[in-house]
């Protein structure tokens, strides 16, 4: 019944979507074309990464045992940004160079907590990581700050309005490259379902119970950050759908991740498609950033939730 | 004798009160209402925005300017002039270092800490908003007032407002003439489209021509490329030479403009800010226009 429920929902956002938008809806070949070659590519984009984020989302808690983990909270916003805004600086002048260096920003970023994450010896210890995340996005936004400072490009400006998010972007090669790209690290946190709700219990007891913590840590983190940073890379940077929606589905339908992270892709997705929906049309030929979106939504949802938290 | 000395000392005043300048004539109010404290015309000017750095030049008072932001780059000359970095939130020891008696703004809520300590300090500060065309005449008297070269100044800014009143005249008798419609796209991810609070909409209006956009009242916005596509542009407006990146990427062909390759392209800082050169840029614009027609 849930599942049907949010299968429904899914489809009816990825309808409206499709349905919606300033060129309207009817067969005429120009709108037939947009139909086809703008929107149902975006709204699928908007589904593929709202799911990656809360499936994401939802690995990271349990990898790191916070339930303030987001996808973005180990630095990979922060080297994004900074990959974005030093290719615009230098003035590298190709339709492809705000995602692809969005991209080797935020891997630079992954490797650098990655490698401060095991410093204090073999193991992976989850709050280091945690730290190394929030330091680095730190250091990040300074370089960002010093490059806004002295570069004399105008358009600087342009690759923050870039990074607050969004799908215009979006067409059948993003989708399709995301697609196949996402497939790999989703799969990855899946089959790691079993060893990731030991983890919540603790690393000691999860040892006890059998999981191979070590290996699990790794994996997941390395998943969840190469994912992130291709959602990152196609469409910014989406505040609150990785961090709520999680949430939302361990109040409705327990702990257990391998019913979570399915659900929480499809939630995501929803979530996501909807959000993009509203932030085309609510002030059109106006578009707001789908993050400003996601956060009027999903604030308040958040706080609903939380009168509800189990006691 | 006696009469002699007089009558010298009588023309030695007159001379030195004609010699000197006038102060400013009675109180002068900045565009965000607040008197300017000058005792006489500014002599050290710090000119923090292009557009007002281009104006001091054009009314004969570029000599004055003793500092400018860094991206003040027209007229040529403004290059020799020491820069003090950015104009808004500028840096105060920066322009205090130009021994200024006028700094002048772009008007703006992110200057009121600096302007607050400038007034401590006796200073004088003028905030100028230098939006539109109308504008332009408008903000070159004041400047005039503030630096005492009134006379220059009134005459380009009646000169340009006459010109300005028949541009228009010209392009309401014409309103019944095909009018090609165009969209200014200044950036491509997100799309950002320029709109009616921008000077460019007056350009392209007064070189015959429409911005698809014109009901968007913001200066610029983020839009979508289907928005774009749903207009139906004659033509997009792009800011620099030839096809932009942008239009090799598959989404943007959904834009019959981007497919039929149906670009105007323009450059130059007369495009970047209104000023006395705008009516050079509807020209420069209505030939691009006319000339990318043909295709």
């Amino acid at each position: 019944m849930k599942w049907l429920a949010l299968g429904a929902a899914a489809l009816l956002a990825l309808l409206t979507a499709v349905v919606v938008g300033p060129a309207g809806f009817s067969g005429e070949p120009a709108t037939v074309a947009i139909i086809r070659d703008l929107r149902i590519p975006r709204a699928l984009l908007a589904f593929l990464v709202g799911g990656s984020l809360a499936v994401t989302g939802a690995a990271l808690q349990a990898l790191v045992r916070n339930p303030l983990a987001d996808p973005y909270l180990l630095g990979l916003s922060g080297g994004a940004g900074l990959g974005a805004v030093g290719a615009i600086a230098l003035h590298l002048d190709s339709p492809w160079v705000l995602p692809a260096s969005a991209f080797v920003g935020a891997l630079a970023a992954i490797l650098v907590v990655y490698r401060l994450g095991v410093v204090t010896g073999a193991v992976l210890d989850p709050r280091v990581l945690l730290l190394a995340g929030v330091v680095v996005g730190a250091f990040a936004a300074a370089m960002m700050g010093a490059i806004m400072a002295v570069s004399p490009a105008a358009e600087l400006r342009n690759a923050f309005v870039w990074l607050l998010g969004g799908f215009g972007s979006a067409s059948w090669r993003s989708v399709s490259v995301f697609a196949s790209y996402a497939a790999v690290p989703v799969t990855l946190m899946y089959l790691a379902a079993r060893p990731l709700d030991l983890l919540t219990l603790g690393e000691e007891p999860a040892t006890y119970l059998g999981a191979d913590v070590e290996r699990t840590k790794r994996r997941v983190y390395v998943a969840a950050s190469l994912l992130t940073a291709a959602a990152v890379a196609v469409s910014g940077t989406i505040g609150f759908v990785g961090l709520v929606v999680p949430h939302a589905i361990r109040l409705f339908w327990g702990h257990l991740h391998r019913t979570l992270l399915p659900a929480a892709f499809l939630l995501g997705g929803t979530l996501l498609v909807f959000a993009d929906a509203l932030a085309r049309t609510i002030f059109a030929p106006v578009e707001l950033p789908v993050g400003v979106v996601t956060a009027f939504v999903g604030v308040p949802v958040f706080v609903l939730l939380l009168r509800r938290w189990p006691r | 004798m006696r009469l002699g000395f007089v009558g010298t000392a009588l023309a030695i005043g007159v001379v030195a009160c004609t010699g000197r300048e006038a102060p400013p004539a009675g109180r002068l109010v900045d565009d965000l209402g607040r008197a300017v404290a000058l005792p006489g015309p500014a002599r050290r000017i710090v000119s923090l925005s292009p557009s007002t750095t281009d104006r001091q030049f054009a009314i004969g008072a570029g000599g004055r300017v003793v500092g400018r932001t860094r991206w003040c780059d027209f007229p040529p000359q403004a290059a020799a002039v020491p820069s003090v970095g950015d104009g808004l939130n500028p840096n105060l020891e920066l322009v205090l270092s130009r021994k200024p008696d006028l700094v002048v703004f772009y008007a703006s809520a992110a200057n009121q800490g600096v302007i607050a300590r400038l007034d401590g300090l006796g200073l004088g500060a003028a905030s100028v908003r230098l939006d539109r065309l109308d504008d332009v005449p408008r903000v070159a008297r004041l400047l005039g007032r503030l630096t005492g070269a009134t006379a220059r100044a009134e005459s380009l800014a009646a000169r340009f407002g006459a010109e300005l009143d028949s541009a228009r005249a010209a392009r309401a008798a014409g309103a019944n003439d095909p009018t090609r419609r165009v969209a200014v796209v200044s950036w491509d991810n997100p799309p950002i489209i320029i709109g009616a609070g921008s000077f460019l909409t007056e350009l392209i209006e007064l070189a015959g021509a429409r911005n698809v956009f014109d009901d968007v009242a913001q200066p610029s916005a983020q839009t979508g490329i289907e928005a774009i596509a749903a207009r139906e542009p004659d033509a997009l407006l792009v800011l620099g030479e030839g096809v932009p990146a942008f239009a090799r990427r598959p989404e943007w062909q959904a834009v019959g403009a981007v497919r039929r390759r149906s670009f105007v392209a323009v450059q130059g800082s007369e495009f970047e800010r209104p000023g006395f050169r705008s009516l050079d840029a509807v020209r420069t614009l209505r030939a691009a226009l006319r000339r990318s027609k043909g295709r």
